[in-house]
């Protein structure tokens, strides 16, 4: 009990004082010594860590997550902040992004892809700060990605690095047949591909779904731009099925044809998702096929017998040239964020030559360069099929090629209208010029819906 | 209410009397044509306390229930993108998806898809249970292990059969193709219109049947034996019998497991996504998973939400069916 209290009850036993008395001195003292711990809870509390919620990007590449959770927790305790890391992948990253921003609860700070800036771009910060001074001291960033990460001058997302596609081919069987690598889909890749299969085997030559799926997309949208054609005109208006039919019929007719009509592709190849093409080629059913790095680095990782028999060579192209779409993570920092600074500082922390370098070595190719200088790092050297990474990065174009990026452009692709457009074709029954037209149409909608917000 | 002295005579309404108490204390009050007879009369006499009683649940229900279904119809005659205010545009999202020609596909997928799903249950589910109800050895272990798909997990079912389908590497066709020999070359499962239907279907159907079975085998168990008895003396055959025995008798859980199982096919998401997205060619596209696409693919969450309160009248129409249904049937 407490010493006031004890005596005052000594007192009011005593009756030197009266029970009024007493209750009010009590009350005093209770009321006091509560009124004091709060005073003291809250100054403990104005001590204790500042707090940081921080979402990551959870990639296939295992080693690379461990090392920016690592880096994380140093700069934690370096700073003597209490760090809250959530990881989110491919398939479910936007929902969590969704879902946040809409309750009004998103994280301090979030690894993004290329898209989230202008996809979120209401509920983000101006980090045109420290994208210029980490931009600066690197070299300045490529121009897709700087394309991607400034809108209306201002930066929404500070660069980190780029996934790419590339095109694998199994040297092994390359070699055995005589053949050099292919530049252009038609007809060399057909012709390798016809060249190198063995259907009786279930070894098909070349493996490129045009199924629904961030692949097929992907590929659809640059087929059409190798064919010279496209599916936005350099203003960013729809030119699917209008100023650009001829070319885009010619792609879709090619992208068709390897499976329809020259054989070179797995009977199921329409049922795949975006993980079917690597787990067909590591089970050697496949002698082509376009992939991201990561499909390279779960072979070398693994020391899959695979890996040193691929060769990773540019994308091919068409009669109008090679089109690549890359990706470009990035950091991003909420609007509702208390601790703006505090993020600030942890990017600049990350995004450092030497700890980045150490999250590159560990992905195998999978952290592409997106700044000038970090192009240069010899590390790109050590494996010759690092080469074919780079240079598709160095030459990468952005959704909305030739136009500008928009979120129309974005939407085209999420709601995977490209493969619809083609999978409308192979196992719908409608002929190119319907299925074009049709998806014309949906972009016309969506385009005329994003013109109106 | 105002009393009055019993030995007062009965006096017109609004008369001064000199009694004490009530409205006050030197006029008689009119009886109250106003609320509280009213909900004295409909409630009974302790409709406060009722009123209480119930107020916590009108409150959850309210909260949980009618606010975000309100909040729901409200988005969806609205343009909404990711951190933006709604923007308000009355029907103008029902009216375009109306017009919207891979929303109608997905309509007529989803209905293909519930409505084939449902039937098949329906008919492996009476099987199921009509087995179980004979005399067969072990029928607490077969009842546990027929159970199984309807215990496992719908995410890793269906990834499950993502494998099993799989062209080159799924068990599916190496057990047709090399072990049985029924089939020179393996199909593509999942990646024809028709094949791709019928797979979520198959997934769907073997995920949902012992639900059907085991409602159906409840039901058959309390039908009493005598009806049995006594249509077999009467000359019964199998047939006759549970055409004339045991349907009716399971009547009603029969309508129950078909509206539930309508409505949980119709919104089913999972299956659908996780096989085909879709695809190919948009030859699966079921609501849910348009609705999903729209609201994350597309981020427009107005017309997502549109999207999923579209088909709500059709399935209203279809409870309101089965509920009337049944409840004629009670009443004869």
């Amino acid at each position: 009990m407490d010493t006031r209290l004890k005596h005052l009850a000594e007192q009011l036993d005593a009756g030197l004082i009266a029970r009024r008395e007493f209750l009010r001195k009590a009350a005093i003292v209770t009321g006091g010594t509560a009124a004091g711990l709060h005073a003291l809870r809250g100054m403990a509390r104005a001590q204790a860590k500042a707090k940081l919620r921080v979402w990551l990007f959870k990639s296939f590449v295992t080693a690379g997550n461990d090392v920016v959770a690592k880096h994380i927790e140093a700069w934690a305790k370096e700073k003597n902040v209490d760090v809250e890391m959530d990881w989110a992948t491919f398939g479910d990253r936007e929902q969590k992004f969704v879902a946040a921003i809409e309750a009004g609860n998103p994280p301090d700070m979030a690894e993004m892809n290329i898209y989230g800036p202008m996809r979120y771009k209401a509920a983000l910060r101006d980090v045109t700060k420290v994208a210029s001074d980490v931009a600066g001291s690197k070299g300045g960033l490529l121009p897709f990605a700087e394309r991607a990460m400034k809108l209306d001058g201002k930066f929404l997302g500070v660069a980190r690095y780029s996934m790419t596609t590339v095109f694998f081919i199994r040297k092994d069987i390359m070699e055995a047949k005589g053949l050099k690598p292919p530049k252009v889909y038609d007809p060399e890749v057909v012709e390798f591909a016809k060249k190198t299969q063995d259907p009786s085997k279930d070894l098909w030559g070349f493996g490129q779904t045009l199924n629904r799926s961030d692949d097929g997309d992907g590929f659809m949208d640059a087929i059409l731009m190798d064919y010279g054609g496209g599916v936005w005109d350099k203003d960013g208006k729809p030119a699917l099925g209008t100023s650009f039919l001829k070319q885009n019929m010619a792609a879709l007719q090619f992208s068709v044809d390897t499976i329809k009509k020259y054989g070179i592709q797995p009977p199921g190849v329409m049922g795949w998702n975006d993980v079917s093409n690597n787990e067909s080629y590591m089970a050697g059913k496949l002698v082509t096929t376009n992939n991201g790095a990561s499909l390279y680095y779960a072979m070398v990782s693994k020391k899959h017998e695979l890996a040193h028999k691929t060769l990773c060579v540019l994308t091919p192209g068409g009669p109008a040239g090679s089109y690549v779409g890359s990706s470009c993570y990035n950091w991003a920092v909420f609007q509702k964020s208390q601790k703006p600074d505090l993020c600030e500082d942890l990017i600049r922390y990350l995004e450092d030559e030497k700890r980045f370098t150490e999250y590159v070595q560990v992905s195998v190719g999978q952290a592409g360069p997106v700044y000038r200088g970090r192009v240069d790092n010899p590390y790109w050297k050590s494996d010759p099929n690092f080469d074919a990474m780079v240079q598709n990065i160095l030459r990468s174009v952005n959704i909305g090629h030739p136009g500008p990026m928009t979120p129309a452009a974005a939407e085209v692709r999420g709601q995977k209208i490209l493969t619809d457009m083609a999978g409308r074709v192979v196992v719908g029954g409608l002929s190119p010029e319907a299925a074009l037209k049709e998806a014309h149409a949906r972009v016309e909608e969506v385009f005329k819906i994003r013109s109106k917000a | 209410m105002a009393t009055v002295q019993p030995s007062s005579p009965p006096l017109p309404s609004g008369e001064r009397v000199g009694v004490r108490g009530g409205f006050h204390p030197e006029v008689r009050p009119k009886p109250r044509p106003g609320l509280e007879p009213a909900l004295r009369r409909v409630f009974g006499p302790d409709y406060r306390m009722g009123f209480l009683f119930v107020a916590p649940i009108v409150v959850l229900v309210l909260a949980l229930v009618a606010y975000p279904f309100g909040y729901a119809v409200y988005l969806s005659m609205t343009r909404k993108y990711v951190g933006m205010p709604p923007v308000w545009v009355g029907f103008e999202n029902y009216v375009r998806l109306t017009y919207d020609g891979f929303f109608q596909r997905a309509v007529v997928n989803s209905f293909t898809f519930t409505f084939a799903s449902v039937a098949i249950k329906t008919v492996l589910g009476m099987g199921m249970a009509l087995v179980l109800t004979s005399k067969i050895r072990f029928r607490s272990f077969w009842t546990g292990v027929l159970l199984i798909p309807w215990v496992a997990p719908t995410v890793v079912s269906a990834l499950n059969f993502l494998w099993i389908f799989d062209y080159s590497l799924g068990v599916l066709n190496y057990l047709l193709v090399h072990v049985f020999g029924v089939l020179a070359h393996g199909v593509g499962w999942l990646s024809e219109p028709s094949t791709a239907m019928a797979s979520v279907i198959g997934v769907n159907v073997w995920r949902g049947f012992p639900f059907f079975g085991i409602s159906f085998l409840a039901g058959m168990k309390a039908i009493p034996g005598e009806l049995y008895e006594a249509a077999a003396v009467d000359g019964a055959t199998v047939l006759q019998r549970f055409r004339y025995v045991t349907l009716p008798g399971i009547r009603n859980i029969v309508m129950i497991v078909l509206l539930l199982s309508t409505i949980w096919t119709f919104n089913d998401f999972a299956i659908v996504y996780i096989l085909t997205k879709g695809g190919p060619g948009g030859a699966t596209m079921v609501l849910p998973v348009l609705t999903y696409e729209i609201a994350f693919g597309a981020q427009r969450l107005g017309e997502a939400i549109a999207v999923a309160l579209y088909m709500l009248p059709a399935l209203a129409f279809v409870i309101i069916v089965l509920s009337n249904y049944m409840r004629r049937g009670r009443a004869r």
